[in-house]
């Protein structure tokens, strides 16, 4: 039970779910994008155990790399946020957010541990190689498709930013 | 399924529900449109994390879920650029970005 392999494991899968939770119930925006950052690494802790290297290595690259850092952008030019009152609203707002959670929670539980999910066909050796082949032979069109939606927000981030200029 | 903690598809479950628990907790708790934001990353890595992990363990023949996670990821990144492009002009036009307190869309 206790060997390395395992303890790693419960290591990352804590370093997700502690980061999952300072994410949501810190004060703080910049404190919430720290804890997706957090979290980010312990998902790609995750990934390689799941023995997918190379997905592990582009959600730090994706999220860590892009997507946070847009975020702390999107944080700095929307501040300064240490003037606003603190991110822990109403008590009636903690307790519906807190039911809607642990009914969710607890509702998809049950139905998760119920199935059986018929688990452990074969040996798992998929390879990056594998995956570049799929995405540019049976996936090509979806790949494609992604490819045009971030060209229409690149796009559309732009002209939001332009045609707002003139305003005030 | 052998002893070890990891050959076991239900941890995995376990941590993708928590994430997209905690999603939910933060989208409807948070008060500012950008915690919201990050709150709806979380969910979506959850549903990633499931993906590869069933993958991993229920069809272990082809990278299809691993592929679906790229597109996740991909769609993440667009969806990310233009909801902090709108919000940053809520934020011009408001002056704060409380997501309650925003009631009128015209001008």
């Amino acid at each position: 039970m206790m060997n390395p392999g395992n303890l790693v494991f419960i290591f990352m899968v804590c370093v997700t779910m502690v980061g999952a939770l300072v994410t949501v119930v810190s004060g703080s925006v910049i404190y919430a994008m720290l804890g997706l950052v957090t979290t980010m690494f312990g998902i790609a802790g995750l990934y390689i155990y799941l023995n997918a290297p190379f997905l592990a290595m582009m959600q730090i690259l994706i999220y860590v790399g892009a997507i946070a850092i847009l975020i702390a952008f999107a944080i700095m030019l929307a501040g300064p946020f240490y003037k606003r009152p603190k991110e822990w609203t109403t008590s009636g707002k903690l307790v519906a957010s807190l039911v809607v959670s642990l009914v969710s929670f607890f509702v998809f539980f049950k139905l998760v541990m119920r199935v059986s999910w018929g688990e452990g066909g074969g040996v798992f050796a998929v390879t990056t190689k594998e995956i570049g082949r799929a995405l540019f032979d049976r996936y090509a069109l979806p790949f494609e498709l992604i490819s045009l939606l971030i060209v229409v927000s690149i796009i559309g981030a732009t002209m939001l930013a332009l045609l707002s200029k003139g305003e005030k | 399924m052998t002893g070890f903690l990891y050959d076991n598809l239900n941890v995995y479950l376990f941590v993708g529900l928590f994430l997209l628990c905690c999603g939910i907790f933060g989208l409807v708790y948070r008060r500012t449109l950008i915690a919201m934001l990050i709150s709806i990353e979380l969910i979506m890595n959850g549903a990633g994390l499931n993906f590869v992990a069933f993958n991993r363990f229920v069809s272990p023949e082809g990278p299809e879920g691993m592929v679906f996670t790229l597109f996740i990821m991909g769609i993440a990144a667009a969806e990310t650029a233009i909801a902090l492009a709108v919000i940053i002009l809520i934020f011009k036009r408001f002056k704060h970005i409380e997501g309650s307190e925003i009631e009128e869309m015209k001008e």
